[in-house]
């Protein structure tokens, strides 16, 4: 086990954390946020697994795996608090969300997005399942005819 | 200058880093993506070339090499790409490199959990709101837009040049710290010697089966049984209050 | 028991009306409003009572007992207020003669009218209201006649000129009653400020403001004399100024015949018969000191009788009978004050001068509170109509009121053997025999003259409201409807009692120089011997009162037509006499307009230059603050980019100092 494979290690382990920062600070889609937020806990795997080997002992991969545990809490949290923020706006655009400054400034430079109007087309042949313990039904739907 | 000029062994590959994440930045006028993969990819080779010379073992510098050039460059393409989608299948690819870093270092057992678990759970999840939200399939406005990203690239590049100068002054990166006094790995203040911890149950002895299941079971269940009934805890609070959170409801009832 | 009532009756009665004046506020505004009068009359009965025993008390020999030996006053006190360092200042009530009959009459003339307002005011929404306030004016003015020492007085000095200001604005709904208030307590203060400074310099010059040690010990006078001589004459200046104020003398008499506007028994007790006359009280009382500064004397005769001679001429050509009473009060006041004037003709007049002014005073208030109340009853049953040309002849339908408001013009005209004549006379004798002797007899002389025409514009102004108002065809206005009614009991009671006071109070203590006998016996005025009566001066006013009479018969009686002749010949004497010789206007034209220019100014000055440094100093932090605010802009990843920026910094630094130190 030589030093210069623990340094190479934490080189690594820095950039990945450095490019989740990045990400983090620039983009606007909420999930890529989130994203970016789980490659910082890489980067930081990366480290906590490479001392661990230096050390020789299992701490850090135990570490590892809190930290594995707690990305899937917030993984799980966070999809959830988007997809209820993604009803209100439908849309995914963090600019939609700045109430948190003082009222009198502007939203943050850049124009916030336009909602997306999701228009179903009457004419597209959607599939439709049938909901648990029914029958499904044996005629056509008034969408086939068309 | 002269810092800079002793240093450019370091600074050029972070500036040729930054310039290459801001320019594959998403912008309203089309850049030639090719210039940022490119410059990002003399970053990575002269950063590789920092990292050398590596004693010995070969294939496993090869592995290293290559697993983390691919972490590193999927990295930047998931926080430049335009499409959500394929930025969480980029996120995918880091996954996996990852992993392939954790067997490196002595890790089986972690190395296939995260895989089970990102590539399994979270990132599936992710693809499926991001499907559900963007159900056109086409790039939206807000994609194109990054904020502030020439302050958030400048910033967050210093802050790694930072860390890696950190690295080479007391640990000794290339072999040829400028720090004479310094003795090696002295900033990395490690004993040689760990005094094993006296309560853990975890065998030390053999340095091989560190990441095996049978010593991460021990010390996880041994030394750290409370952290991990708190965890689990934790992981069944937010299982509920996801439960609780994510339902549709009307206007104004959360 | 006697001793326990002369120990204890100082202090009883102030608070009679004091307490009438809790109960009335914090009771009687819910419970009994209707009957919210009763406390205030029982209060004042107690008050009057204990008044005439205090009589007794002050004076235990009587009143035809003349020996200035065995005077004395009685003092208590209550509480003590101020006690720093050499600054004393309890609260103690002291009487003397002086202040016992000027109490005799406060408490009397408030008696009856609070009788007569229990009627009068009948049905006003405030009904309450009017009578804590009238409570509060009479315990404040038993204060300021009791007040032992100068700072005391000054308190309840400026209490009265309160309740004057909240009765004068009774009807605050009123504009003009409003202003009326306003302007009274402006005037007011302008007094107010002379007699404070004259306080402060008294404590400067003797170090005390007890009138005990002030007036009782003429070593202490003369001490300050031998090293200062001019002092008192400041002082002496000083209080007349406030005297001025509170007495609505030359410059300052604009306030009272606004002072109308309030309720006519307010009129009638303060704005006539009490309050008004704490100025003639102030300089009365602060004799010793006068009789210092000749000066000052000479110019409170001067003021006095520009007075009274610019008043009577006013009063001339009223129409509004209120008005003519209220110039007719200016007027007399200004006797009051050129009678203490007379203090200046010599040695051994100014006894006599502060004792012939009291006794005005005493019989003034009776026969203008009569008038007053006379007028308010015409008021009452004319419905609130004031104009004499609105209504005529009604000593038919109005007998009773006919028959008081004759006694008091009777008596203010100076008709032989009633009040008016008996102290008017005096006066005019003292101005007399100061014009004779003495190196400023020429000087009173003058005032002298004054006086004398004073006195027969007086009865004709009397008269041509008495004949205006009671005589000719018999007229009504509309308000007061076709059958209107005389005074109800509750009216026509204290009526009478004042009416036959007015006449009789003079004849029984004016030839018999009973008053001035039992006054004498106040501590600190000088000596005198017996003042001669005058006949020659009897005689004068006798027949200027018959002339005064007589031509305002002729004029408003037999031939109204000569008024009409005289209106248009004389039409710019008739303006100005009607205009208050536009004093008034001079007041608003000359001191009140520059003031507001001043005011102006200030407020120009005050919102663009004061304010402006102001906000300056507030906008300064302001624009640092919106350089910094947009940081705050809501936008979670702003947040983060400068907690990225300030991990950097500190990694920085860190590792700067680790550099230096390997």
């Amino acid at each position: 086990m030589t030093a210069t494979v623990l340094e190479s290690q934490l080189v690594v382990g820095a950039t990945l954390f450095i490019l989740g920062v990045v990400g983090f600070l620039t983009r606007r889609n909420l999930i890529l946020i989130m994203l970016s937020a789980e490659l910082m806990l890489h980067g930081v795997s990366i480290n906590l697994t490479a001392f661990s080997r230096y050390h020789g002992n299992p701490q850090g991969q135990v570490f590892t795996i809190f930290v594995l545990t707690i990305a899937a809490c917030e993984a799980g949290l966070a999809l959830s608090l988007i997809l209820s923020l993604y009803q209100r706006r439908k849309s995914l655009d963090i600019f939609l969300w700045g109430k948190l400054g003082e009222d009198d400034l502007p939203v943050f430079t850049g124009t916030p997005a336009p909602p997306i109007t999701v228009s179903v087309d009457p004419n597209v042949d959607l599939p439709h399942l049938t909901p648990a313990g029914r029958m499904p039904k044996t005629q056509p739907g008034p969408q086939t005819k068309t | 200058m002269d810092w800079s000029k002793e240093n450019e062994l370091l600074v050029i590959p972070l500036l040729l880093g930054c310039f290459a994440v801001w320019w594959l930045m998403p912008s309203a006028k089309k850049r030639p993506r090719i210039v940022g993969v490119l410059a990002g990819l003399a970053a990575c080779i002269m950063i590789q070339g920092m990292l050398l010379p590596q004693a010995g073992d070969y294939i496993r510098s090869v592995l290293f090499f290559v697993f983390a050039a691919a972490a590193v460059i999927s990295a930047g393409l998931m926080i430049t790409d335009r499409n959500p989608v394929y930025s969480a299948l980029w996120f995918a690819l880091v996954t996996l490199s990852v992993c392939g870093l954790f067997l490196l270092n002595a890790a089986p057992f972690l190395s296939a959990a995260t895989i089970i678990v990102y590539a399994g759970a979270i990132i599936v999840t992710f693809l499926f709101v991001i499907m559900l939200a963007q159900q056109a399939g086409t790039a939206t406005s807000y994609d194109q837009q990054p904020i502030q990203p020439l302050m958030a690239t400048v910033v967050g590049f210093i802050l790694l040049g930072v860390l890696l100068f950190t690295l080479q002054e007391w640990g000794a990166i290339d072999g040829t710290s400028t720090n004479e006094h310094a003795e090696p790995r002295q900033f990395i203040a490690v004993p040689a010697e760990i005094q094993p911890n006296p309560l853990s149950q975890a065998p030390h002895d053999n340095p091989h089966e560190i990441g095996s299941l049978r010593v991460l079971g021990r010390s996880l269940f041994g030394d750290y049984l409370f952290a991990v009934e708190i965890a689990g805890t934790v992981l069944l609070i937010a299982t509920i209050g996801a439960i609780a959170i994510a339902p549709r409801r009307a206007q104004g009832t959360l | 028991m006697t001793n326990w009532l002369n120990e204890n009756i100082l202090w009883l009665i102030p608070a009679a009306p004091l307490l009438a004046c809790l109960w009335i506020v914090l009771v009687g505004q819910v419970i009994g409003r209707k009957y919210a009068h009763r406390p205030l009359v029982l209060g004042l009965a107690v008050s009057l009572a204990a008044s005439l025993y205090l009589l007794t008390v002050v004076v235990p020999h009587g009143f035809g007992h003349d020996e200035h030996e065995s005077s004395h006053s009685v003092m208590t006190t209550v509480y003590q207020w101020i006690k720093i360092g050499t600054i004393d200042v309890p609260v103690t009530l002291r009487a003397d003669a002086m202040s016992a009959l000027m109490l005799t009459m406060v408490t009397s003339v408030s008696l009856l009218v609070a009788i007569f307002a229990s009627s009068y005011m009948k049905g006003d929404p405030g009904y309450p209201r009017f009578f804590a306030a009238m409570s509060l004016f009479v315990f404040s003015m038993c204060m300021l006649v009791l007040a032992g020492n100068f700072l005391l007085l000054f308190v309840f000095w400026e209490a009265v000129g309160l309740c004057s200001y909240l009765l004068i604005g009774f009807w605050f709904h009123k504009p003009s009653a409003a202003a009326a208030a306003k302007k009274a307590f402006v005037v007011n203060r302008i007094g107010d400020f002379g007699l404070i400074l004259g306080i402060f310099l008294i404590w400067q010059t003797f170090g005390t403001l007890d009138f005990a040690a002030l007036f009782e010990s003429p070593k202490l006078i003369d001490g300050i004399l031998a090293g200062q001589p001019d002092i008192l004459h400041w002082i002496c200046i000083l209080l007349f100024i406030g005297a001025v104020g509170k007495s609505a003398q030359f410059p300052l008499q604009v306030w009272l015949p606004d002072a109308m506007e309030g309720p006519t028994p307010v009129s009638a007790l303060i704005h006539a018969a009490t309050m008004v006359t704490a100025g003639v009280y102030l300089v009365a009382r602060c004799t010793p000191f006068f009789v210092h500064a000749p000066y000052v004397q000479m110019t409170v005769a001067g003021i006095g009788a520009a007075t009274a001679l610019i008043a009577a001429i006013t009063a001339l050509t009223q129409y509004d009978l209120k008005r003519v009473l209220a110039y007719s009060t200016v007027s007399q006041l200004g006797y009051m004050f050129m009678s203490l004037g007379a203090a200046g003709g010599g040695e051994g007049l100014a006894l006599h001068a502060v004792t012939f002014a009291m006794f005005h005073m005493f019989t003034h208030a009776f026969f203008k509170a009569v008038l007053f109340l006379s007028a308010g009853s015409v008021m009452h049953a004319m419905g609130d109509v004031i104009d004499m040309r609105r209504f005529s002849g009604l000593r038919k339908a109005l007998p009773i009121t006919h028959w008081t408001f004759l006694a008091g013009a009777l008596a203010l005209a100076g008709v032989p053997l009633l009040s008016g004549f008996w102290s008017k006379d005096e006066i005019l004798a003292v101005l007399a025999a100061a014009s004779r002797e003495g190196e400023h007899a020429g000087f009173y002389g003058i005032i002298l003259a004054i006086a004398l025409l004073t006195s027969l514009m007086t009865a004709f102004y009397t008269f041509r409201a008495y004949f205006m108002t009671f005589w000719g065809e018999e007229k009504f206005p509309e308000e007061a409807g076709h059958h209107p009614h005389d005074a109800p009991p509750a009216m026509a009671v204290p009526l009478a009692i004042l009416a036959v006071a007015a006449l009789g109070i003079g004849l029984m203590t004016g030839p018999t120089h009973l008053y001035g006998h039992y006054l004498h016996h106040t501590p600190g005025l000088p000596h005198a011997d017996e003042f001669p009566i005058d006949w020659l001066m009897m005689g004068i006013s006798s027949i200027l009162a018959a002339v005064g009479i007589g031509t305002a018969y002729q004029l408003y009686v037999v031939s109204p037509k000569i008024v009409e002749n005289l209106q248009r010949r004389l039409s710019l004497a008739y303006q100005a006499s009607q205009n208050g010789l536009y004093i008034d206007w001079f007041g608003y034209k000359f001191i009140a307009a520059p003031l507001r220019g001043l005011a102006a100014i200030c407020e120009f000055v005050d919102r663009w230059v004061i304010d402006a440094l102001v906000d300056c100093v507030g906008f300064i932090p302001g624009l640092f603050g919106s350089i910094i605010r947009p940081i705050q802009n809501g936008m979670v990843q702003n947040y983060a980019a400068v907690m990225m920026l300030g991990l950097v910094v500190c990694l920085i630094s860190v590792l700067r100092v680790l550099v230096e130190t390997h």
